[in-house]
């Protein structure tokens, strides 16, 4: 099970509190009328799966109850990061 | 041997027959109860000055700091738990959330030296390490739960209402299992 | 006949005599036995049969190892436990142990016939024979097979046990309470953090156990870390996994050496322990050697030996050989010796051996063979003798002996650090894989780090022979019986990873995980590969590291408290009124409420009937209940749900549509507006949560702005729906405070008053198609409430009805159930619903989707009724449906039925069907062929009940 350090609540809490939300930074558009069919398919369906640095989102349900994006390698399953919802993307380790 | 099929009697005690007790039960040094009647509520603001000026009250600041009853469960949430008969005034067209759910949850209260023992079985959290008068949303297992530490040995618990029956049994299983 | 009970010596204590029987014998032990010394002391050689062959099997460890000896243990009904080490079970009075895979006794094994046509079973024999044909595998080959090849018999009937779980936190974490781990512990534990020591044997001490001279420091040690108020040891406990960020999963046995008198509680405990640090103490595995007749029961481990020898006192044998190419094979043959076990001989295959040993070794008498290997062995059911060859070439000479003692090098037990992702480095001098790196606060110290102090030796097991690998029968994996030429036959058909080596043979597959396994065979397929070791790959440890009951995984969750069962505040009173109950997410609900000797057709007719005609009264509690609070909250709504809400007054209630942003309907319900900013949503009763999560999604990360917030109200609120003609002439007496007449509290109407002397919220809704309330009251009094509604409603001649009943008056309706008309593909359109999607809203939630290509294709399947030809007969919710039934097979399917029922109102069969292009198929007859026959229906609107609606205004 893993730990997860939610920036909300500064502390790092059991997974089971947690629920998963999907890879992070993909906003709905503001007007979702001006996508064309092939952009509104990349919004919908089409996701980076990247092996390793994989920005996603995760809620803190059965704690603070916020969302919050986390930096986690998809392949060691280590969290670089975390931070909260609508602060920037972390690009780079450390950044 | 395996051939002759596989017989599986019924469970001497279902879940549909579990009981949520009204007495105390007392076991390995824990004392579990119901607690009292309480007023509920669940309050949101993203201001917490404006909700303090909407109930004419502080409120804690810090998630899972309490002050009087209410605990700061989320940046932009408190849960009240109160004894009275309290009525809120609900803030109408202000940007505050004043709801009702008195009815909700219900407060079990896990007392004595081996209470710690009793909720970590179920809770994954390092309870030895939640400071008398803080409370956090967690689970218990599955369950969804508000731990509310009133004192050194009292831990307050508020589950939703159909899950109180599970959760009152389970602890006595844990009650159990410790002595 | 061979082992015995040597004059003193050991752990255990010998003035306690235990009783117990194997395979129906009455044996004995002394108290600390386990039932492999209790066993060998009586001279027992004989444990098993192998898996495969059925070949004769003896002991060959002394701990988890043991891959041979596998008993059943068995306390009674439902307390038979399978596949138990017989070195890793402590004996106690009573204690009934039978050995496994042998039919009918173990000495006289009919099935070991397996053994002589063994040329038959090469690698890959069941992929290979058991193809074809397919009918043959499942009535012929699989049937023999488990008969033939078995690990024990599952338990067939409950597990009477209960079993314990918990949570723990600790700084540091010791997996193994060895000399490394102890010291480790007494480290971690003087810094005043909190320690966990846990070690699966009956006592702390692991290979000091075996040690005498260590046995003082062992007590001093022991003593100290009981008294320290910061360590817990925990033994009998294996940890079964590391999963990460140092959450260490270990599971107590509790009562299992314990005889069934004094078995008292919990059989096992399930720790789930989150650590600082881990350190693993786990120490390492005598390796065998792979060589001609390795697997004759007597032939086994020089640790074993030693172990049998110094911690319990026992001889394996009166006569034996050592072969060893390992330091520590002549160190417990001195240490068996110095203990008056009798040593013949030491054969090493290395020439140079470290002086000192050797002559230690002449001195104690032991004919030494430097450079020679051990070449066969004579004897099937017992050993009786080892031919040796210098360098394993040629004939060879003859020795005496009823017990060989492999020390083939050591193995790191590295399971836990490889659960861990910790990575593995090959160490050419250890002829082993030692940990290296990892991302967990993680050390591994002692043996299991590579670091032991019983010197060195070569690396590689096998054995030169005189015969050529193909012929021989010297085994790599005991358990699975897979033998040398079986990894050398698989690098022959091309197999060149170990990963695809190990699952073509089955080399270390079996329940020990190749513990003694592994290693010989990765160097093995390294030899006949002619590429090193590391080329070759590793194959992955897995979680759990001994095989683990089902009963310490489920903890409390077991029986009634498996998960927990939610009821409304009304259940109780439906229980007493007899009502049959369904479960729908976790509530149970009532389903109908037979009286007499009604059947459930029987009584849903009644209670469908009565409320058509009077009134009929529902627990509709479960729905789940949103409470949106805040100045924007119409607005928020306006953009979650498909129709328009910002009209909506306070007052009065609509019927709200979710669809995902992919434009398929995912929940729906109706909700009321209590104020400007307030707003009591419902839900569907399995998509409360589901529903709540996707709002908050949406207010917390794309529109934060709105100064909104959505409080769960799903147990606040119980829901009485009172439907029917009579249902204002129910409630009338009991409502304060509201005008409940047609002008003043018209359809989809709310109102707050008092009901009963409870607050209220009444909303006046209708899924019947009937004039209907649903009476919110707080929880606490919902069971008085309906006691009270219930009491009026006799006047009326009123029914309770369950949800079997709420289905099929719905249907009559037309009205749909989210997840039973809709499968998340079914876009509003789809569904008829057309109606609920506000034309004229710039945005919501799935509207873009709404005009994707596939979306506004013809064709798609639409919602519609079907009406059975035959006017009784009802269809099978989830029949197929087609155009043409006479066309060949495989038919194409258009569509299928979604709801059926038999409607007592109508007389006869309703359906509703998702059809392809459904609408524009109106009148037309389709057919759903079922078993024996086919059934043809008519398409119609999916609305069977007065359309006008003209009953809705009672
Ligand atoms: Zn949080």
């Amino acid at each position: 099970m893993l730990l997860i350090h939610c920036p909300y609540c500064e502390e790092a809490r059991p997974e089971v509190e947690f629920v998963y939300g999907g890879e992070a930074h993909i906003a709905r558009p503001l007007d979702p009328s001006t996508y064309s069919d092939e952009q509104w398919e990349e919004f919908l369906y089409i996701r980076s799966n990247p092996r390793g640095r994989h920005h996603e989102r995760w809620r803190h349900s059965h704690g603070c109850g916020r969302f919050f994006n986390a930096v986690r390698d998809t392949v060691t399953d280590v969290f670089e990061t975390t931070y909260k919802a609508g602060e920037a993307k972390v690009k780079e380790l450390g950044k | 041997m395996a051939e002759t099929g596989v017989e599986i009697a019924e469970i001497a005690v279902s879940a549909a027959e579990l009981k949520l007790g009204t007495e105390p039960v007392e076991c390995a040094g824990v004392r579990l109860s119901r607690a009292e009647g309480k007023v509920r509520y669940s309050l949101r603001a993203r201001d917490p000055a404006v909700l303090e000026g909407v109930l004419g009250r502080q409120v804690p600041k810090k998630i899972g700091d309490t002050d009087a009853g209410i605990a700061c469960l989320g940046p932009d949430e408190w849960y009240v738990v109160l004894p009275d008969n309290f009525d809120l005034p609900r803030g109408e067209g202000l940007p505050v959330s004043v709801v009702d759910v008195s009815s909700r949850a219900l407060g079990l209260v896990l007392e004595g030296p081996g209470a710690l023992t009793v909720l970590s079985s179920g809770c994954p959290l390092d309870l030895a390490k939640l400071g008398v008068g803080r409370a956090t949303r967690t689970v218990f297992e599955t369950v969804e739960v508000v731990i509310w530490r009133q004192a050194e040995d009292r831990w307050h618990v508020e589950v939703w209402r159909s899950f109180a029956t599970w959760l009152w049994n389970a602890f006595i299983a844990a009650m159990h299992a410790a002595k | 006949m061979s082992g015995f009970r040597l004059a003193d010596g050991g752990r255990v204590d010998r003035r306690t005599k235990r009783n117990f029987s194997f395979d129906g014998k009455a044996q004995w032990g002394y108290a600390g036995d386990s039932l492999a010394s209790a066993l060998l002391a009586q001279g027992q050689m004989l444990f098993g049969r192998s898996f495969k062959y059925h070949r004769p099997r003896g002991i060959l460890g002394a701990g988890v190892e043991e891959p041979n000896a596998l008993v059943t243990v068995d306390r009674g009904p439902g307390r038979m436990t399978p596949n138990l080490r017989a070195p890793s079970v402590p004996i106690y009075d009573g204690l009934v142990a039978t050995s496994q895979n042998r039919f009918p006794t173990l000495k006289t094994d009919l099935i070991a016939v397996n053994n002589m046509l063994s040329a038959f079973f090469p690698a890959g024999f069941y992929n290979k024979t058991f193809m074809w044909p397919r009918a043959a595998w499942e009535k012929v080959y699989e049937p023999i097979i488990r008969r033939l090849a078995g690990l024990g018999d599952s338990p067939t009937t409950r597990d009477p046990d209960h079993y314990d779980a918990t949570y723990a936190h600790c700084e540091t974490l010791v997996v193994g309470a060895g000399p490394a781990g102890i010291a480790a512990a007494l480290e971690a534990a003087a810094n005043g953090g909190r320690v966990i020591l846990i070690d699966e044997q009956e006592e702390i001490g692991g290979g000091a156990l075996a040690d005498p001279a260590q046995w003082a420091w062992l007590a001093e040690a022991s003593a100290k870390l009981s008294a320290m108020d910061n360590v817990t040891v925990l033994v009998r406990t294996t940890a079964i996994g590391h999963y990460h960020q140092n959450f260490v999963v270990a599971a107590e046995r509790l009562s299992d050496h314990l005889s069934l008198a004094d078995a008292e509680g919990p059989r096992e405990k399930l720790w789930r322990i989150r650590a600082g640090e881990v350190v693993l103490a786990m120490g390492a595995i005598e390796r065998p050697l792979v060589f001609e007749g390795n697997d004759v029961p007597g032939v086994m481990l020089a640790s074993a030996a030693r172990t049998f020898a110094l911690r319990y006192g026992v001889a394996v044998g009166r006569k034996l050989v050592v072969m060893a190419v390992h330091d520590s094979g002549w160190r417990d043959a001195l240490a068996l010796h110095k203990v008056g076990v009798n040593i013949a001989a030491i054969v090493d295959l290395r020439r140079e051996i470290a002086p000192e040993l050797v002559e230690a070794a002449r001195n104690a008498g032991i004919a030494c063979y430097p450079g020679y290997a051990v070449t066969s062995v004579t004897g099937s059911l017992a050993v009786k003798g080892v031919t040796i060859a210098l360098a394993g070439v040629g004939k060879g000479e003859k020795l005496e002996c009823d017990a060989v003692l492999m020390a083939g090098g050591w193995t790191p037990t590295v399971h836990l650090w490889s659960h861990a992702k910790g990575t593995l480095r090959w160490d050419e001098s250890l002829g082993a894989y030692v940990p290296d790196k990892t991302h967990e606060n993680l050390r591994c110290v002692g043996a299991c780090a590579g670091a032991w102090d019983f010197g060195s030796g070569l690396a590689g097991g096998l054995l030169p022979a005189p015969k050529p690998l193909h012929e021989s029968k010297a085994f790599v994996d005991f358990q699975n019986d897979v033998k040398a030429r079986d990894i050398g036959l698989a690098v022959q058909e091309g197999f060149r990873s170990i990963e695809h080596i190990k699952r073509y043979t089955t080399n270390g597959m079996a329940t020990d995980q190749g513990k003694t396994s592994n290693l010989n065979g990765l160097q093995i397929a390294s030899g006949v590969l002619h590429r090193p070791v590391t080329e070759i790959g590793l194959t992955t440890f897995r979680p759990p590291y001994t095989p683990q009951s089902f009963g310490a995984m489920l903890g409390h969750h077991k029986e009634a408290l498996f998960q927990p069962l939610r009821k409304s505040v009304i259940d109780d009173w439906a229980a007493d009124q007899g009502a049959v109950y369904e479960n729908v997410a976790q509530w149970r609900r009532a389903r109908y409420f037979p009286q007499g000797s009604e059947d459930m057709d029987a009584a849903v007719a009644r209670e469908c009937r009565t409320v058509r005609s009077s009134v009929g009264i529902f627990d509709a509690s479960t729905l789940g209940k949103i409470e949106v609070v805040g100045p924007d909250a119409a607005e928020f709504l306006n953009r979650m749900y498909t129709n328009p809400w910002k009209s909506l007054e306070p007052g009065r209630c609509r019927y709200g549509l979710l669809l995902g942003e992919h434009g398929f309907i995912i929940d729906d319900g109706v909700s009321a507006r209590l104020a400007p900013d307030r707003f009591h949503l419902t839900t569907t009763t399995g998509g409360a949560a589901r529903v709540l999560n996707m709002m908050e999604d949406y207010l917390q990360t794309e529109w934060s702005d709105l100064d909104v917030w959505l409080t769960s109200t799903t147990e606040q609120w119980a829901v009485i729906a009172v439907q029917g003609p009579k249902a204002r002439e129910v409630i009338a007496p009991l409502v304060e405070g509201i005008d409940l007449s047609g002008q003043a509290f018209p359809h989809r109407a709310v109102r707050e008053g008092q009901i009963w002397g409870v607050e209220t919220r009444l909303f006046r809704v209708s899924f019947t198609g009937e004039l209907g309330f649903e009476v919110n009251v707080p929880a606490q009094h919902g069971r008085m409430v309906w006691e009270a509604i219930w009491a009026e409603g006799q006047k009326h001649g009123a029914a309770a009805y369950g949800t079997e009943t709420m289905h099929v008056l719905r249907a009559e309706k037309g009205f749909i159930i989210v997840g039973q008309d809709t499968d998340g593909t079914v876009t509003p359109d789809d569904a008829g619903l057309g109606w609920a999607v506000g034309k004229k809203k710039p945005d919501f939630v799935g509207k873009r989707s709404l005009s994707r290509p596939d979306i506004v294709a013809a064709g798609r399947k639409q919602l519609v009724g079907l009406l059975t030809h035959d006017p009784q007969a009802v269809l099978e919710e989830g029949a197929q449906i087609v155009a043409d039934p006479n066309q060949p097979v495989p038919m194409t399917m258009i569509g299928h039925v979604t709801s059926s029922y038999h409607s007592a109102t109508l007389g006869r069969s309703i359906a509703m069907a998702l059809v392809a292009g459904g609408r524009d198929r109106m009148g037309e007859t389709l057919h759903i062929p079922m078993p024996g026959s086919t059934i043809s229906a008519k398409v119609v609107m999916p609305m069977f009940y007065d359309a006008e609606g003209s009953r809705l205004n009672g």
